[in-house]
Protein backbone atom coordinates (compact mmCIF):
# COMPACT_ATOMS: atom_id res chain seq x y z
CA UNK A 1 0.00 0.00 0.00
CA UNK A 2 1.24 3.50 -0.82
CA UNK A 3 0.94 4.80 2.70
CA UNK A 4 1.93 8.37 2.13
CA UNK A 5 -0.75 8.75 -0.56
CA UNK A 6 -3.47 7.26 1.67
CA UNK A 7 -5.23 9.46 4.17
CA UNK A 8 -4.95 7.89 7.61
CA UNK A 9 -7.60 7.63 10.27
CA UNK A 10 -6.03 8.97 13.45
CA UNK A 11 -7.35 8.14 16.88
CA UNK A 12 -5.67 8.50 20.26
CA UNK A 13 -6.49 5.93 22.89
CA UNK A 14 -5.32 6.21 26.50
CA UNK A 15 -2.51 3.83 25.52
CA UNK A 16 -1.30 5.66 22.44
CA UNK A 17 -1.89 6.93 18.95
CA UNK A 18 -3.34 4.62 16.27
CA UNK A 19 -3.00 5.62 12.60
CA UNK A 20 -4.95 3.40 10.21
CA UNK A 21 -4.50 3.18 6.46
CA UNK A 22 -7.43 1.37 4.90
CA UNK A 23 -8.20 0.29 1.35
CA UNK A 24 -11.81 -0.65 0.65
CA UNK A 25 -13.23 -2.69 -2.23
CA UNK A 26 -16.95 -3.47 -2.64
CA UNK A 27 -17.67 -2.30 0.90
CA UNK A 28 -15.13 -4.66 2.42
CA UNK A 29 -11.61 -4.15 3.73
CA UNK A 30 -9.18 -5.16 1.03
CA UNK A 31 -6.00 -4.03 2.76
CA UNK A 32 -5.15 -2.38 6.06
CA UNK A 33 -2.02 -1.15 7.79
CA UNK A 34 -1.58 0.56 11.13
CA UNK A 35 1.18 2.57 12.72
CA UNK A 36 1.20 3.71 16.32
CA UNK A 37 2.88 4.09 19.68
CA UNK A 38 0.44 1.91 21.63
CA UNK A 39 1.32 -1.31 23.48
CA UNK A 40 -0.10 -4.73 22.67
CA UNK A 41 0.95 -8.16 23.95
CA UNK A 42 1.90 -10.46 22.35
CA UNK A 43 3.19 -7.99 19.78
CA UNK A 44 3.00 -10.38 16.79
CA UNK A 45 -0.75 -10.70 17.31
CA UNK A 46 -1.20 -7.31 15.65
CA UNK A 47 -0.57 -9.07 12.32
CA UNK A 48 -3.42 -11.47 13.12
CA UNK A 49 -5.72 -8.52 13.82
CA UNK A 50 -4.88 -6.99 10.44
CA UNK A 51 -5.08 -10.28 8.54
CA UNK A 52 -8.46 -11.16 10.05
CA UNK A 53 -9.87 -7.74 9.16
CA UNK A 54 -9.34 -8.35 5.46
CA UNK A 55 -12.67 -9.17 3.83
CA UNK A 56 -14.65 -7.73 6.75
CA UNK A 57 -17.51 -5.35 5.86
CA UNK A 58 -16.38 -1.79 6.51
CA UNK A 59 -19.01 -1.18 9.20
CA UNK A 60 -18.37 -0.31 12.82
CA UNK A 61 -20.14 -3.33 14.36
CA UNK A 62 -18.50 -5.82 11.99
CA UNK A 63 -15.05 -4.37 12.55
CA UNK A 64 -15.45 -4.30 16.33
CA UNK A 65 -16.72 -7.90 16.48
CA UNK A 66 -13.89 -9.06 14.24
CA UNK A 67 -11.21 -7.37 16.37
CA UNK A 68 -12.80 -8.62 19.60
CA UNK A 69 -12.72 -12.18 18.21
CA UNK A 70 -9.00 -11.89 17.47
CA UNK A 71 -8.38 -10.44 20.94
CA UNK A 72 -10.08 -13.46 22.51
CA UNK A 73 -8.43 -16.03 20.25
CA UNK A 74 -4.91 -14.59 20.62
CA UNK A 75 -5.21 -13.66 24.31
CA UNK A 76 -4.33 -10.07 23.53
CA UNK A 77 -3.69 -7.51 26.26
CA UNK A 78 -3.27 -3.86 25.32
CA UNK A 79 -3.18 -1.54 28.33
CA UNK A 80 -5.06 1.68 27.61
CA UNK A 81 -6.20 0.53 24.16
CA UNK A 82 -9.41 -1.39 23.44
CA UNK A 83 -10.76 -3.09 20.30
CA UNK A 84 -13.12 -0.10 20.07
CA UNK A 85 -10.08 2.21 19.73
CA UNK A 86 -8.82 0.31 16.68
CA UNK A 87 -12.37 0.39 15.32
CA UNK A 88 -12.58 4.15 15.85
CA UNK A 89 -9.26 4.69 14.05
CA UNK A 90 -10.46 2.59 11.07
CA UNK A 91 -13.81 4.41 10.97
CA UNK A 92 -11.95 7.72 10.83
CA UNK A 93 -9.88 6.41 7.92
CA UNK A 94 -13.11 5.50 6.10
CA UNK A 95 -14.48 8.99 6.64
CA UNK A 96 -11.21 10.63 5.55
CA UNK B 1 21.11 -10.30 50.07
CA UNK B 2 20.41 -11.54 46.54
CA UNK B 3 22.79 -10.45 43.80
CA UNK B 4 21.56 -9.44 40.36
CA UNK B 5 23.73 -8.77 37.36
CA UNK B 6 24.57 -5.23 36.32
CA UNK B 7 26.11 -4.22 32.97
CA UNK B 8 27.06 -0.78 31.63
CA UNK B 9 27.38 -1.09 27.86
CA UNK B 10 28.69 2.48 27.44
CA UNK B 11 28.43 4.27 24.08
CA UNK B 12 26.89 1.83 21.58
CA UNK B 13 25.44 1.50 18.11
CA UNK B 14 21.73 1.14 18.74
CA UNK B 15 21.38 -1.88 16.42
CA UNK B 16 24.01 -3.78 18.37
CA UNK B 17 22.34 -2.73 21.62
CA UNK B 18 18.88 -3.90 20.56
CA UNK B 19 20.35 -7.29 19.62
CA UNK B 20 21.98 -7.57 23.07
CA UNK B 21 18.75 -6.34 24.70
CA UNK B 22 16.76 -9.16 23.07
CA UNK B 23 19.52 -11.65 23.85
CA UNK B 24 19.36 -10.81 27.57
CA UNK B 25 15.57 -11.33 27.54
CA UNK B 26 15.90 -14.66 25.71
CA UNK B 27 19.00 -15.79 27.56
CA UNK B 28 19.03 -17.51 30.90
CA UNK B 29 21.31 -15.40 33.07
CA UNK B 30 18.75 -14.21 35.59
CA UNK B 31 17.52 -10.77 36.51
CA UNK B 32 19.68 -8.02 35.05
CA UNK B 33 19.83 -4.23 35.16
CA UNK B 34 21.81 -2.44 32.45
CA UNK B 35 22.69 0.96 31.03
CA UNK B 36 23.75 2.13 27.61
CA UNK B 37 24.37 5.42 25.82
CA UNK B 38 23.11 5.44 22.24
CA UNK B 39 24.93 7.15 19.41
CA UNK B 40 22.80 9.47 17.27
CA UNK B 41 19.81 7.29 16.51
CA UNK B 42 16.10 6.66 16.31
CA UNK B 43 14.42 3.53 17.62
CA UNK B 44 10.95 2.80 16.31
CA UNK B 45 8.39 1.07 18.49
CA UNK B 46 7.23 -2.37 17.29
CA UNK B 47 3.98 -1.01 15.81
CA UNK B 48 5.40 2.09 14.15
CA UNK B 49 6.02 2.48 10.45
CA UNK B 50 9.15 4.44 9.61
CA UNK B 51 7.64 6.26 6.63
CA UNK B 52 4.59 7.29 8.67
CA UNK B 53 6.27 8.38 11.89
CA UNK B 54 9.44 9.93 10.46
CA UNK B 55 10.29 12.52 7.83
CA UNK B 56 12.81 10.07 6.36
CA UNK B 57 14.74 12.43 4.05
CA UNK B 58 15.59 14.46 7.16
CA UNK B 59 16.81 11.41 9.08
CA UNK B 60 19.72 10.55 6.81
CA UNK B 61 22.42 11.01 9.45
CA UNK B 62 20.56 8.96 12.06
CA UNK B 63 20.92 5.24 12.61
CA UNK B 64 17.37 3.85 12.60
CA UNK B 65 16.24 0.55 14.00
CA UNK B 66 13.17 -1.02 15.57
CA UNK B 67 12.74 -2.63 18.97
CA UNK B 68 10.64 -5.64 19.96
CA UNK B 69 8.42 -3.64 22.34
CA UNK B 70 5.65 -1.19 21.51
CA UNK B 71 5.48 2.52 22.30
CA UNK B 72 6.85 5.54 20.49
CA UNK B 73 10.12 6.59 18.88
CA UNK B 74 13.18 6.90 21.10
CA UNK B 75 15.30 9.67 19.68
CA UNK B 76 18.93 10.32 20.65
CA UNK B 77 20.79 13.37 19.43
CA UNK B 78 24.48 14.27 19.38
CA UNK B 79 24.37 15.59 22.93
CA UNK B 80 24.05 12.05 24.32
CA UNK B 81 22.63 13.39 27.58
CA UNK B 82 20.16 10.58 28.10
CA UNK B 83 20.40 7.67 30.45
CA UNK B 84 19.05 4.56 28.78
CA UNK B 85 18.35 1.53 30.89
CA UNK B 86 17.07 -1.99 30.55
CA UNK B 87 15.67 -4.41 33.10
CA UNK B 88 15.09 -8.09 32.55
CA UNK B 89 13.17 -9.75 35.36
CA UNK B 90 11.24 -12.92 36.05
CA UNK B 91 7.57 -12.06 36.57
CA UNK B 92 6.93 -13.19 40.15
CA UNK B 93 3.93 -11.06 41.11
CA UNK B 94 6.06 -9.45 43.79
CA UNK B 95 9.07 -7.53 42.49
CA UNK B 96 7.80 -7.85 38.93
CA UNK B 97 3.96 -7.84 38.99
CA UNK B 98 1.91 -9.79 36.48
CA UNK B 99 -0.32 -6.77 35.92
CA UNK B 100 1.31 -4.78 33.11
CA UNK B 101 0.70 -1.30 34.49
CA UNK B 102 1.73 -2.38 38.01
CA UNK B 103 4.99 -3.73 36.63
CA UNK B 104 5.68 -0.49 34.75
CA UNK B 105 5.00 1.35 37.99
CA UNK B 106 7.43 -0.84 39.91
CA UNK B 107 10.35 -0.36 37.48
CA UNK B 108 9.53 3.32 36.90
CA UNK B 109 9.75 3.68 40.68
CA UNK B 110 13.54 3.55 40.29
CA UNK B 111 13.41 6.67 38.10
CA UNK B 112 10.96 8.40 40.44
CA UNK B 113 13.16 7.68 43.48
CA UNK B 114 16.14 9.08 41.54
CA UNK B 115 14.30 12.28 40.62
CA UNK B 116 12.99 12.68 44.17
CA UNK B 117 16.62 12.34 45.35
CA UNK B 118 17.28 15.52 43.33
CA UNK B 119 14.35 17.26 45.01
CA UNK B 120 11.97 16.99 42.06
CA UNK B 121 8.23 16.36 42.14
CA UNK B 122 8.29 13.09 40.19
CA UNK B 123 5.35 10.77 39.59
CA UNK B 124 4.24 7.77 37.57
CA UNK B 125 1.74 8.53 34.82
CA UNK B 126 0.12 5.38 33.47
CA UNK B 127 0.68 3.67 31.15
CA UNK B 128 4.41 4.14 30.83
CA UNK B 129 5.61 7.66 31.63
CA UNK B 130 7.45 9.31 34.49
CA UNK B 131 6.72 12.99 34.96
CA UNK B 132 8.08 15.97 36.86
CA UNK B 133 5.32 18.47 37.64
CA UNK B 134 3.19 16.65 35.06
CA UNK B 135 5.77 16.97 32.27
CA UNK B 136 7.19 13.81 30.74
CA UNK B 137 10.83 13.26 31.68
CA UNK B 138 11.07 9.54 30.90
CA UNK B 139 9.46 7.16 28.41
CA UNK B 140 9.43 3.42 28.99
CA UNK B 141 8.55 0.36 26.93
CA UNK B 142 7.95 -3.19 28.01
CA UNK B 143 7.65 -6.56 26.37
CA UNK B 144 7.18 -10.01 27.85
CA UNK B 145 8.29 -13.46 26.90
CA UNK B 146 8.01 -16.81 28.63
CA UNK B 147 7.45 -15.50 32.13
CA UNK B 148 10.00 -12.71 31.88
CA UNK B 149 9.70 -9.03 31.17
CA UNK B 150 12.07 -6.65 29.45
CA UNK B 151 11.65 -2.97 30.15
CA UNK B 152 13.66 -0.31 28.36
CA UNK B 153 13.48 3.35 29.12
CA UNK B 154 15.21 6.65 29.01
CA UNK B 155 15.77 9.44 31.51
CA UNK B 156 16.26 12.76 29.75
CA UNK B 157 19.06 14.92 31.12
CA UNK B 158 18.87 17.17 28.07
CA UNK B 159 16.63 17.07 25.01
CA UNK B 160 16.43 18.85 21.66
CA UNK B 161 12.71 19.25 21.05
CA UNK B 162 13.15 21.23 17.83
CA UNK B 163 15.27 18.46 16.32
CA UNK B 164 12.73 15.81 17.29
CA UNK B 165 9.94 17.83 15.68
CA UNK B 166 12.07 18.40 12.58
CA UNK B 167 12.53 14.70 11.91
CA UNK B 168 9.19 13.27 13.02
CA UNK B 169 5.60 13.48 11.79
CA UNK B 170 3.65 14.07 14.96
CA UNK B 171 -0.02 14.61 14.09
CA UNK B 172 -2.05 17.27 15.82
CA UNK B 173 -4.17 14.53 17.40
CA UNK B 174 -1.23 13.64 19.66
CA UNK B 175 -1.61 17.00 21.39
CA UNK B 176 -4.59 19.16 21.97
CA UNK B 177 -3.29 22.52 20.85
CA UNK B 178 -0.48 23.71 18.59
CA UNK B 179 2.32 21.23 18.02
CA UNK B 180 5.39 23.06 19.22
CA UNK B 181 3.72 24.76 22.17
CA UNK B 182 2.27 21.54 23.52
CA UNK B 183 5.39 19.44 23.06
CA UNK B 184 7.33 22.14 24.91
CA UNK B 185 4.76 22.13 27.66
CA UNK B 186 4.57 18.37 27.79
CA UNK B 187 8.26 17.45 28.06
CA UNK B 188 11.07 18.29 30.40
CA UNK B 189 14.54 17.08 31.34
CA UNK B 190 16.79 16.99 34.36
CA UNK B 191 19.19 19.80 33.36
CA UNK B 192 16.27 22.15 32.87
CA UNK B 193 14.54 21.18 36.10
CA UNK B 194 17.73 21.54 38.16
CA UNK B 195 19.04 24.60 36.33
CA UNK B 196 22.46 22.95 36.05
CA UNK B 197 24.15 19.97 34.42
CA UNK B 198 24.74 16.95 36.61
CA UNK B 199 27.48 14.49 35.87
CA UNK B 200 25.85 11.55 34.05
CA UNK B 201 27.88 9.00 35.94
CA UNK B 202 26.66 10.50 39.20
CA UNK B 203 23.01 10.24 38.08
CA UNK B 204 23.55 6.66 36.91
CA UNK B 205 25.03 5.79 40.31
CA UNK B 206 22.01 7.27 42.07
CA UNK B 207 19.79 5.16 39.80
CA UNK B 208 21.76 2.04 40.67
CA UNK B 209 21.40 2.76 44.39
CA UNK B 210 17.67 3.39 44.03
CA UNK B 211 17.34 0.18 42.04
CA UNK B 212 19.06 -1.81 44.80
CA UNK B 213 16.83 -0.21 47.44
CA UNK B 214 13.61 -0.79 45.52
CA UNK B 215 14.34 -4.39 44.59
CA UNK B 216 16.21 -5.28 47.81
CA UNK B 217 19.15 -6.66 45.86
CA UNK B 218 22.84 -6.01 45.42
CA UNK B 219 23.90 -5.25 41.84
CA UNK B 220 27.05 -7.07 40.81
CA UNK B 221 28.86 -5.91 37.70
CA UNK B 222 28.99 -8.64 35.07
CA UNK B 223 29.12 -9.21 31.33
CA UNK B 224 27.11 -11.07 28.71
CA UNK B 225 27.50 -14.83 28.86
CA UNK B 226 28.85 -16.69 25.85
CA UNK B 227 25.36 -17.94 25.15
CA UNK B 228 23.98 -14.39 25.16
CA UNK B 229 26.82 -13.19 22.94
CA UNK B 230 26.03 -15.92 20.39
CA UNK B 231 22.33 -15.09 20.63
CA UNK B 232 23.04 -11.38 20.12
CA UNK B 233 25.28 -12.20 17.16
CA UNK B 234 22.50 -14.24 15.56
CA UNK B 235 19.99 -11.40 16.12
CA UNK B 236 22.21 -8.68 14.64
CA UNK B 237 21.18 -9.16 10.98
CA UNK B 238 17.55 -8.46 11.94
CA UNK B 239 18.34 -5.12 13.56
CA UNK B 240 20.44 -4.08 10.56
CA UNK B 241 17.87 -5.24 7.97
CA UNK B 242 15.55 -3.12 5.84
CA UNK B 243 12.84 -5.80 6.23
CA UNK B 244 12.71 -5.28 10.02
CA UNK B 245 13.25 -1.53 10.18
CA UNK B 246 11.16 -0.41 7.20
CA UNK B 247 8.50 -3.11 7.21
Amino acid sequence: MELLKTKPGIHKSRGGLIRSFVFIENGKIKDITISGDFFLFPEEAVFKILENLKGTPAKREDLLRNIEDTYAKENIQSPGTEPSDFTESIMKALEA
Amino acid sequence: MKEWRFIDFGLVDIRDMMAMDEAILKGDEGNTFFFWTPKKSIILGFFQKAEVELDLPKCKDYTITRRISGGGIAFSDDRCRQINYGVVGTIDNDLFPLDIIESYKQVCGVLIDTLVHYGLNAAFRPINDVTVDNKKVSGNAQTRREGKLLQNGTLLLDFDIEEMLRISNIPKEKFLDKKIASVREGLTWLDRELGEQRDMEEVRNVMKEKFEERFHVKLKTGTLSNNEKELAESLLPKYYSTEWVYR
